[in-house]
């Protein structure tokens, strides 16, 4: 099977998963015990407003029909009003969208560029003292939560030290107009990222060590390592050119992975950081059942993940010429 | 002699001799495995803590083994506000007056209960759903690993917080979020594992003599993929406790059982973080410590299950 | 003088209950154009003695003492980049035993030979190189298209065939091969030696080939080194290895292989393993496995005697040619004999005398 039938297949997958996905999602947020419509009515409300509010969400209609609604709109990007700032969804979640890739984005790009060189190094000089003590660093980043590290990185830098500002995105309340690079290039701007980007990078960075280091050490066994060796080519060479570049094939196939960790982790480090997010975002509407927010939130979320999965699968067609398409 | 070895009996004190013999080669890889060790230590010491965190009582023996716990973890106004660390309140007291070291102590429950429950269902029906999926083939694989494929593709952490949001907190519910999604990873692991099983002339044989499906799956392959899966529940215990506490931090937590993740919220809700190190800093540590002592367990265990590892040291 | 002269070379191995002595105090030399076969069983030191000759050991492995001498330069005293500039694969390469593993899996096979001889060569284009590795290709009889092939997409002769190309892309004056044909097919293995040998002869580089295979080294080989326990027990040319050897591991060796004038002869292997090489004791390392072995062998370690025209021996009985060699041909010598000492008695009883 050649390159081109492999990757229209994977696309048709990726059809049924994104399907799959978005009737999770509707079968999630009807799962409500009771009344399933009693989410989507705020507290206080007649019942007339009530019925009003149901009628407008097409709740009242049977179940089949909601559904072949629900799909449709999700297809022309429609979620909805949200309850509260009675304002189209997209328009509340499409800046908070691009804030939390910013940020996610930044934090991954550090922890796999930490991770891997770091992981590299540890299964070049594995025995050594710095692979053991790298593993147990390591190890404790793993174990700890994301708010965890937040806290003690807000307690020393902030706190104590006070070298960064608490949270937020940047200083002034206003909003930025302009380009991305107004937006995203100033340095009060990176001053704001700087502390919840390490957070995410210090947690993220475990998986992609652990398993380079793993890989690594497979890989320097390999003979070819050898022949590099007795070729005379310098060692940075065969560590980076032939060895790093081997033991990165699994660590494709765990990006994706890391990207929902990511996205899982954003909810976490911004409430931490009080980062005007999606993730934050999400928390306080699930808190103020503003569901067609959360509703936003947690598919925008999912959608980034299978498409990540679905790149990390090109990616490792491409990086690896012994893939066959089976 | 060998006409019995295959009889049920046989079979059982095999499976038997089996978990046996991993349990010794379990401990024999401990030997000399220093952070394997820590990890065994920091881990028992906390499920010692676990189990006598309140006073228990023994109805017929009319008596009663006092907690480790000082004072009541939500009793109010035991101490003064926001006091810090005294010989009276070894880790001071939280806004509204209680206990930290006491809620701390009685925290160390829950961790255990959500790490061990969520963790051993999870593997539990990922192990089913990976032994099944790879024994029969076919349409079945196929539609069991799209839905691990699908799992997947699901963020973990937003998924609970929806799903405990709509459905309430509370424990289970908790528990029941993080097993839906944290069952997938030991699903496609067991799924190699026991398609490599599948080809070995010993379930060739089972299938010759006519053993049924469930028989090979659970009596003669199951015993073989048995170590896998036990250290995939080491990692799952690790998850499930960060997931809970991350819950909890978000506020998603139960409001019934006071958590470490619940008590790092509580500091926040009351604008401590600032002030209250001794409040914000035990638990965060406690949370650290115990995750990192499975690990540390399942490192270990991993050389067991995959002796190429241990020569890697 | 010969163009590589090892003297006394002794690389060692740390392991955690002592130094592992793979190779032990070895004297050899190689002269321009010639062919010299290392022989052994597995484990018997020839690889390490091999690689120690380009210093490619692992971390835990160093030459605590001896010299190899390569055309005027001390290799033990070059630091690695000089090492790695002026003697791998330039004037040194090898083939390695299993083609296959021996290319990066993750690059084409013609970029690796493009990296090695421009790594080496600073004034080489790329397209010059490419076109000789086109060119070895070609000579090799590989069609020279393949060169943008991945190693993969190579049979297992084909790749031996590339990896040979690799090894001679900078005409070196000494090629290492490491059982260059053992993962091959008997009819391939032949044909890849052929050619083996025809390049060598080709740019008039000398050859060393490591083997357990008798029937390779005496096709192939001018002279032939038997190891045993980290030493060259014996060396001779061919021939008379062949014909005459004088130490009985080389007359186990040989008993173990088909012998061309004799077909109804008996394949008689040798019982037992390759020492340990931890620490040895004084004495003779074959003579727990030496159906000859006396009280001498246990207790002094033979040195190297010489029987003429470069034939040397280490064996206190390798006068006894005759003797040893009759007895060796029959099986019952080998078979009945016991491993070990027979006399083993503890210490603390002859102590008395």
């Amino acid at each position: 099977m050649g390159l081109r039938e492999y990757v229209i297949r994977r696309l048709l997958q990726l059809v049924v998963t994104f399907w799959a996905f978005f009737t999770l999602l509707f079968v999630l947020f009807r799962l409500v015990p009771g009344d399933p419509t009693s989410m989507f009515i705020l507290d206080g409300m007649t019942p007339e407003q009530r019925e009003q509010r149901i009628a407008e969400l097409g709740l009242d209609q049977p179940l089949h029909v909601q559904y072949v609604e629900y799909i449709s709109q999700l297809l022309t990007g429609d979620f909805g009003q949200s309850f509260i700032y009675r304002e189209p969804v997209i328009d509340i979640i499409i800046v908070r969208f691009m804030n939390t890739i910013v940020l996610m984005g930044t934090a991954l790009f550090f922890a796999y560029l930490i991770g891997l060189t770091f992981g590299a190094l540890m299964g070049w000089w594995r025995g050594s003292k710095f692979e053991r003590g790298g593993i147990v660093v390591t190890l404790a980043a793993r174990s700890s939560p994301e708010f965890w590290v937040g806290i003690v990185l807000l307690s020393v830098f902030v706190f104590w030290l006070g070298w960064f500002p608490s949270g937020g995105m940047r200083t002034t309340g206003g909003e930025l107009g302009g380009g991305f690079l107004a937006r995203y290039g100033s340095t009060d701007f990176l001053r704001h990222l700087f502390l919840p980007a390490l957070t995410g990078a210090i947690v993220f960075m475990a998986t992609p060590t652990l398993l380079m280091r793993n890989t690594m050490l497979d890989v320097l066994n390999a003979d070819f390592i050898e022949i590099k060796k007795a070729e005379g080519l310098p060692e940075r060479t065969v560590l980076y050119r032939h060895a790093a570049r081997n033991s990165v094939l699994p660590i494709v196939t765990v990006m994706a992975i890391a990207t929902g960790a990511a996205m899982g982790g954003s909810v976490v480090i911004e409430t931490v950081f009080n980062w005007p997010g999606m993730g934050r975002e999400m928390v306080r509407a699930v808190n103020s059942n503003d569901y067609p927010v959360a509703m936003a939130a947690f598919f925008l979320m999912g959608s980034v993940v299978i498409i990540m999965n679905f790149l990390a699968d090109l990616a490792y067609v491409y990086l690896d010429p012994r893939v066959e398409y089976e | 002699m060998s006409t019995e070895t295959n009889s049920p009996v046989t079979r059982l004190f095999d499976g038997v001799a089996n978990s046996a013999r991993f349990i010794r080669d379990k401990f024999e890889a401990f030997e000399g495995d220093r952070l394997g060790q820590i990890g065994l230590v920091i881990l028992a010491t906390f499920i010692f803590i676990g189990i006598f965190a309140r006073p228990i009582t023994i109805d017929f023996l009319n008596i009663t083994i006092p907690g480790l716990a000082p004072h009541d973890p939500t009793a109010t106004r035991v101490g003064g506000r926001l006091e810090p660390p005294s010989l009276e309140h070894p880790l001071g007291t939280t806004v509204l007056g209680r206990d930290v070291f006491s809620q701390l102590i009685a925290g160390t429950r829950v961790t255990l209960l959500v790490g061990s429950l969520a963790a051993f269902m999870a593997v539990f029906i990922g192990t089913n759903i990976g032994l099944v999926s790879a024994y029969f083939g076919g349409w079945v694989d196929d539609v069991l690993m799209r839905i691990t494929d699908i799992v997947y593709a699901v963020p973990f952490l937003p998924f609970a917080i929806v799903l405990v949001a709509i459905l309430g907190s509370s424990i289970v519910n908790i528990i029941v979020a993080i097993v839906l999604v944290l069952w997938r990873s030991t699903a496609r692991v067991i799924r190699s594992q026991v398609l490599s099983h599948k080809q070995r002339p010993y379930v060739e044989s089972a299938e010759a003599i006519g053993a049924s499906h469930v028989r090979i799956m659970y009596l003669h392959i199951l015993p073989n993929v048995l170590p896998l899966a036990f250290l995939y529940a080491a990692f799952a215990v690790g998850w499930a406790v960060i997931a809970e506490a991350s819950l909890s931090f978000l506020g998603f937590g139960d409001p019934t059982m006071l958590s470490w993740g619940e008590m790092i919220f509580n500091v926040y809700t009351a604008d401590a973080i600032r002030v209250a190190w001794w409040w914000v800093f035990p638990p965060g540590i406690a949370i650290m410590l115990f995750v990192m002592s499975v690990f540390f367990i399942g490192r270990t265990l991993e050389k067991v299950v995959n002796p190429e590892l241990r020569h890697q040291e | 003088m010969s163009l590589l002269e090892i003297t006394d070379l002794k690389t060692y191995y740390r392991a955690s209950d002592g130094w592992v002595r793979a190779t032990d105090g070895v004297s050899l030399s190689v002269d321009r154009g010639e062919t010299v076969g290392l022989v052994g069983e597995s484990g018997s030191g020839k690889t390490t003695l091999a690689k120690s000759i380009i210093r490619l050991f692992p971390k835990n492995a160093e030459i605590v003492d001896g010299s190899i001498n390569y055309d005027g330069t001390e290799i033990t005293e070059l630091t690695d980049r000089q090492l790695r500039k002026q003697i791998r694969w330039s004037e040194i390469s090898m083939i390695p035993q299993n083609a296959m593993n021996g290319f990066d899996p993750v690059y084409t096979v013609g970029s690796q030979i493009v990296e090695v001889i421009r790594y080496h060569e600073d004034d080489t284009s790329k397209k010059e190189a490419r076109k000789r590795a086109r060119e070895l290709f070609n000579e090799l009889g590989i069609d020279p298209d393949r060169i943008d092939d991945y190693p993969h997409q190579f049979s297992g002769g084909m790749a031996q065939r590339a990896m040979i190309a690799l090894a001679l892309c900078l005409s070196p004056n000494i090629i290492l091969a490491d059982e260059p044909t053992t993962a091959l097919d008997v009819v391939i293995q032949d044909r890849i030696l052929e050619t083996i040998k025809e390049k060598q002869r080709e740019i008039d580089s000398a050859m060393i080939m490591i083997t357990h295979d008798m029937s390779v080294v005496s096709e192939t080989c001018d002279r032939i080194a038997v190891v045993y326990g980290g030493r060259v027990v014996e060396i001779a040319d061919a021939e008379t290895i062949m014909m005459s050897p004088r130490h009985p591991y080389t007359l186990g060796l040989r008993n173990a292989f088909p012998d061309i004038s004799d077909e109804d002869k008996d394949l008689i292997s040798i019982p037992g393993t390759p020492p340990d090489l931890v620490d040895p004791d004084e004495g003779c390392r074959f003579a727990p496995r030496c159906p000859f072995a006396t009280e001498e062998c246990w207790e002094v370690t033979p040195e190297a005697e010489d029987y003429g025209d470069g034939h040397m021996v280490e064996c206190h009985r390798a006068d006894e040619i005759e003797y040893l060699q009759e007895e060796a041909a029959k099986k019952e010598t080998w078979m009945e004999q016991e491993i070990g000492r027979p006399d083993e008695t503890p210490p603390e009883v002859t102590s008395d005398d």
